[in-house]
């Protein structure tokens, strides 16, 4: 909301300082987004125009001359061609700083010319708002009088942003009001008392039928004998500082008292209401309406109108209809000041798509209070245009007065830390509007809100509002001591150490988008998307990854973790996920061996071992998206907690990965909770080794030969450990070599190589016997 | 016993000529094998010694055990010289120590988990614990139960993604309190790390994924003094020790009395010149706070007379943003080998 300072003066003489007013409200809840500062103008004064005559030597040039209070008439030429006899204008005398140019004395075509007419472009006004030419002032106002001054053009504008919960303060007069406690300062409030006192001529009251309960308050007020026209130059330059484009006299008085009161008006043509009823109700299945936009809507029963006996006339809080709009012609008119239900007009503006800036107040629901003071100000302001008003009709529920909150004294120190005496939190109190009376010997307050506060319910509601006045800064910081509880944090700190583990593995951790632009039969869908790229919640992680490997061009080591979702049936089933891997430039071993997929795996366990406590093994599976040769199951013991394999070059190169990449994706929901390691005393005897040169049909996996021989030695053996592996000619096709080393040992006593041998020739025999191995030579 | 000794002089000299001719140690053990060893010359002569007359043999034998030691010492000298020269010439040599390192395979945590870690550990050492929770959610624990019904005006600074009737993508991680606080009675301490969604555009400074730390404190004789002391600290924490903390009144529904939470600019440290950090202001937004509305414990049975706490949500990227100056937030998401490395 656009907040010129010279209009908050009227009501509260804040310092003309725009950076220490920002910071002030800001400090009561108010940001400042920005400072619209306005230009430096000096030396020009209002100005009588005595005579016009033509330009002796110049046809399109005219001489007026201009009272400015001087003991002489100043002589002005100028090419504007609005300028009369008996005007009053805005004049930069010689002198004279504008915007953009300095006044000086000259001489246009032989006539010395002292000083300018000026237009309000000039006046750093938006030009398109106001008249071609020279701006056209109030005859009221004294020749000589200082226009920057008089209209408050040196007053910078804040553009004020207002919480919700605040609609009285989307209003110049609310603002002045927050300012006038916070400075201590006095607020000036001008008089709500409605000049409408008489009955109207037979036929001419307005007559209300509030059919729906959307609306709590309707005061309709009944004017004549008006004159559409241009508004006074003192309104119309407010307006325009404010953001506000005047239009005329009429629109002109509505906008300005909703931007002071914040209660939004709409006048109607009175002799367009059919009837002379106006009825508030829902609009009618398809009911077709022409807003003032010029837009032909069609309603529906979710719309609140406004209408007549005939036809719909306006949208309830948004949008008058062009129906009964006020013309040039227009003399009588009614005025609606109105309450509407916030949650109501919100939904009607969403669904209409149409947002105004009297919508922005109804949808944040307005105090009914406001009605009456609304119609005031409006009739105020219209009878000092030459209106006549009649009294004004309340239609509703009377604004009934909130009940009274009992606020203890000891409360505002109990939330804030801050001990306040009672008379202070009463000063704060009743500076923003509150009756506070002191209850119970002191301790207790019993607090009635201002009618215009509808945000004031509770206790803490109050202690907020004594802490604003204070001083949000004046609350001394303070350390709690935090009471024991048995909150775990254990999820949290699983996830870290893998993080951690993963860092230390040499992976660098990403964040990437967990909507993506497609997902599998179960996946989860969003209903509103922002775009077709993200549409859907990621499943895994490893899409996310391999655009990574993608993006970053070179190979990398990254790893996330992160929420992966699927829908199973009605249910969403959400869980945490761990990934890692690496991109590499392509492949360069024989098909058989994949010394990546054996770094990768080495990572997984020593992350596993880390986090759990336990061995992972990995078994041979095929997973969609995986190498179908180069995948396996991650299982401890006999729980799969994830995959780790090379990605599908298919899919690698669909996602333009220059080469493959690796991924190991860890279920981290399925691990079980770590195990502290036993220390275990080794035997304190010499051990020996044999390594094993064995052949074996492809099929045979290490895992199977080393299993089989730790079985067949039992504790002799302390490890077994495939090293090496072989497929060629020599061999034989189907076949390959596979290196063992056994070590052996005693507990007891020193194993022998006599010991050793026999146990190499049982081993032998029974891998023999269950696979076929035999020994390379 | 005369041709045994000339044999020993001759030997010793032959061997003494060389030793000195020997250029490394493998020479120097060949010559020991060739003379002392189990066939070498002097073992033959002292096997000779056996066929002498037994009233010669042992002053042959003295004789030779000489002539052995003497040639022991001058292998063992020799032997010493060679060590010591190539101590001298390990000692000779010199590199640049300037030339650049060969990089360690250190891997790193995102700047988003390391403000996130930091925070938590701060609150930890205060007696908090960690919670995580579920980035879908239900309307329930993301509005109603945190005093925003539908009609409610603030619902609509919660632009979200919805992903069924009652369920969303978390716009915030508030809904961890009012979990949190149905799960155990007071006190209550929690900080809650969590990613959030928003249907925000994209641009420099807005992600429709970002992160949030989520702060609740419940027990008897919590106030809004012990939200400045914890939240000051933590910026000092993550900013160093001239960090300020400015507290604005604003409005949540969960909250009550609310506010906006502001932090020194670490680009500018407060000058109020131009900053793009800022915009100016010389303050960065960290995030919203307030004490726990009390319609907020009532919902979840806490007795609000005797029982007073507060919350606090905060950015981190945002934070990240100003902490790390990086000039756009959508780095934080992008495949950008470079941000991770430089940050690392
Ligand atoms: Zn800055």
């Amino acid at each position: 909301m656009l907040v010129p300072i010279s209009w908050l003066r009227e009501f509260v003489a804040v310092p003309n300082d725009a950076q220490a007013v920002a910071d002030r409200l800001a400090m009561l809840g108010f940001p400042v987004a920005a400072i619209e500062r306005r230009p430096r103008i000096a030396g020009v004064v209002v100005g009588r125009i005595a005579t016009v005559e033509r330009h002796p030597n110049a046809d399109r040039l005219l001489v007026a001359r201009v009272d400015v209070a001087r003991p002489q008439a100043q002589t002005i030429a100028t090419a504007a061609t609005n300028v009369a006899a008996g005007q009053t204008i805005a004049v930069a005398t010689i002198g004279a700083t504008l915007p953009e140019l300095t006044i000086r004395a000259r001489t246009m075509r032989g006539v010395a010319s002292e000083g300018m007419m000026i237009s309000a472009g000039e006046l750093a006004l938006p030009a398109p708002w106001f008249e071609d030419g020279i701006m056209q002032l109030d005859g009221s106002l004294t020749p000589g009088t200082d226009v920057v001054e008089a209209f408050g053009l040196d007053g910078d504008v804040l553009d004020v942003e207002v919480t919700p919960n605040r609609p009285d303060a989307m209003a110049i007069l609310g603002l002045a009001r927050e300012l006038a406690a916070s400075y201590d300062l006095p607020l000036r409030v001008p008089s709500f008392v409605n000049p409408g006192r008489r009955e109207e001529p037979p036929g001419a009251r307005p007559a209300v039928s509030v059919e729906s309960p959307d609306c709590e308050r309707f005061v309709a007020q009944r004017f004549d004998g008006l004159r559409v026209g241009p508004a006074p130059a003192w309104m119309r330059i407010r307006l325009a500082l404010a953001g506000q484009r005047p239009i005329n006299n009429l629109v002109d008085v509505s906008n300005y008292v909703m931007l002071e009161t914040g209660q939004p008006l709409h006048f109607y043509d009175a002799g367009e209401i059919a009837g002379g009823r106006l009825i508030v109700r829902d609009a009618h299945d398809g009911e077709r309406l022409i807003t003032l936009d010029g837009v032909e809507r069609a309603l529906s029963p979710r719309a609140l109108v406004i209408a007549d006996e005939a036809r719909a006339l306006g949208l309830a809080g948004l949008m008058g209809g062009a129906s009964s709009e006020v013309t040039p012609a227009t003399t009588a008119i009614v005025l609606e000041a109105a309450n509407f239900n916030g949650p109501r007009i919100r939904r009607m503006s969403a669904a209409l798509g149409l947002r105004t800036e009297a919508s922005a107040r109804h949808e944040k629901s307005l105090a009914p209070a406001l009605t009456d003071a609304g119609a005031a100000r409006a009739s105020q302001l219209l009878t000092d245009f030459g209106a006549t008003a009649y009294r004004p009709h309340a239609f509703g529920a009377p604004a009934a007065a909130a009940p009274p909150i009992a606020l203890h004294v000891a409360e505002v120190e109990r939330l804030l830390g801050l001990a306040l005496p009672a008379e202070r939190i009463v000063r704060h109190l009743r500076a923003l509007g509150c009756e506070a009376v002191v209850t119970q010997n002191g301790t207790a307050l019993s607090v009635t809100p201002p009618p215009w506060r509808r945000d004031l319910a509770i206790a803490a509601d109050l202690v907020e509002e004594v802490a604003r006045i204070e001083g949000y800064d004046r609350i001394p910081e303070a350390l709690p001591s935090v009471p024991a509880h048995a909150i775990s944090s254990a999820a949290f700190q699983l996830e870290n150490a893998i993080a951690l583990a993963l860092a230390g593995l040499g992976y660098h951790e990403v964040v990437t988008h967990s909507l993506r632009r497609s997902g599998g039969p179960a996946a989860v869908e969003v209903r509103n998307p922002l775009s077709e790229e993200h549409r859907v919640l990621r499943e895994s992680l490893a899409p996310g990854l391999i655009e990574y490997f993608a993006g970053a061009g070179e190979p990398i080591r990254v790893f996330e973790i992160g929420r992966v979702f699927a829908r199973d049936g009605d249910r969403l089933v959400e869980r945490t996920g761990a990934a890692f891997g690496f991109s590499v430039d392509g492949p360069g071993e024989p098909s058989w061996r994949d010394s990546a997929f054996l770094r990768l795996k080495g990572d997984c366990e020593a992350l596993l071992r880390r986090v759990t406590g336990a061995r992972a093994a990995v078994t041979p599976g095929s997973v969609p998206g995986f190498h179908p040769g180069k995948t396996g199951s991650v299982t401890l013991g006999d729980r799969r907690v994830g995959v780790i394999g090379a990605v599908d070059p298919r899919r690698a190169k669909a996602c333009d990965l220059p080469g493959n990449a690796y991924l190991c994706l860890i279920d981290v929901d399925a691990l079980p909770p770590h195990r502290t390691p036993h220390y275990r005393v080794r035997s304190k005897f010499p051990s020996t080794y044999r390594d094993l040169a064995l052949t074996v049909d492809t099929a045979v996996a290490a895992a199977e030969i080393e299993e089989a021989i730790a079985q067949v030695l039992g504790s002799l053996c302390t490890e077994v450990r495939a090293f090496d592996e072989y497929r060629g000619p020599q061999v034989g096709e189907g076949r390959k070599s596979l290196a063992v080393r056994v070590t052996l040992q005693r507990s007891e006593t020193t194993i022998t190589d006599e010991e050793a041998d026999d146990a190499v020739t049982r081993v032998l025999d029974a891998l023999g016997e269950r696979f076929g191995a035999t020994i390379r030579t | 016993m005369t041709n045994l000794a000339e044999n020993l002089r001759d030997l010793q000299q032959r061997f003494t000529v060389a030793a000195e001719a020997a250029t490394d140690e493998r020479a120097l053990e060949s010559l020991r094998v060739a003379y002392l060893g189990r066939n070498g010359e002097v073992t033959k002569l002292r096997r000779a010694i056996g066929e002498l007359p037994a009233h010669e043999r042992p002053q042959a034998g003295k004789a030779v055990n000489d002539v052995v030691a003497v040639m022991e010492e001058r292998l063992r000298r020799r032997l010493e010289n060679f060590d010591s020269r190539k101590v001298a010439s390990e000692l000779a040599a010199s590199i640049d120590v300037t030339f650049p390192a060969i990089p360690a395979a250190l891997g790193s945590l995102h700047p988003v988990r390391r403000i996130i870690d930091e925070s938590c550990a701060y609150f930890r050492r205060h007696g908090f614990a960690v919670v995580v929770g579920a980035e879908a959610e239900s309307d329930y624990y993301n509005f109603d139960a945190l005093n925003i019904p539908s009609d409610h005006p603030s619902r609509e600074s919660f632009d979200s993604f919805r992903l069924s009737d009652g369920m969303l993508l978390r716009p915030h991680t508030s809904a961890m309190q009012i979990r949190t606080m149905q799960r155990h009675r007071p006190p209550v301490a929690i900080v809650a790390p969590g990613k959030c969604y928003r249907r925000d555009a994209v641009d420099a400074r807005h992600l429709f994924q970002f992160h949030q730390v989520e702060g609740l404190l419940v027990a008897e004789g919590i106030h809004f003094g012990h939200l400045k002391g914890m939240l000051t600290r933590l910026c000092r924490q993550l900013f160093g020790p001239d960090q300020n903390v400015r507290f604005r009144p604003s409005y949540f529904p969960f909250t009550e009395p609310s506010a906006e939470v502001d932090t020194t600019c670490p680009k500018c440290r407060g000058a109020r010149g131009p900053c793009s950090m800022c915009g100016g202001s010389g303050w960065i937004e960290l995030g919203g706070a307030g004490m726990v509305h009390p319609c907020v414990l009532r919902e979840v049975g806490y007795e609000p007379d005797r029982y007073s706490g507060w919350a606090f949500g905060f950015g981190v990227e945002r934070l990240g943003l100003a902490r790390y100056e990086v000039d756009d937030i959508r780095r934080f998401v992008a495949s950008d080998r470079d941000f991770l490395t430089q940050l690392a």
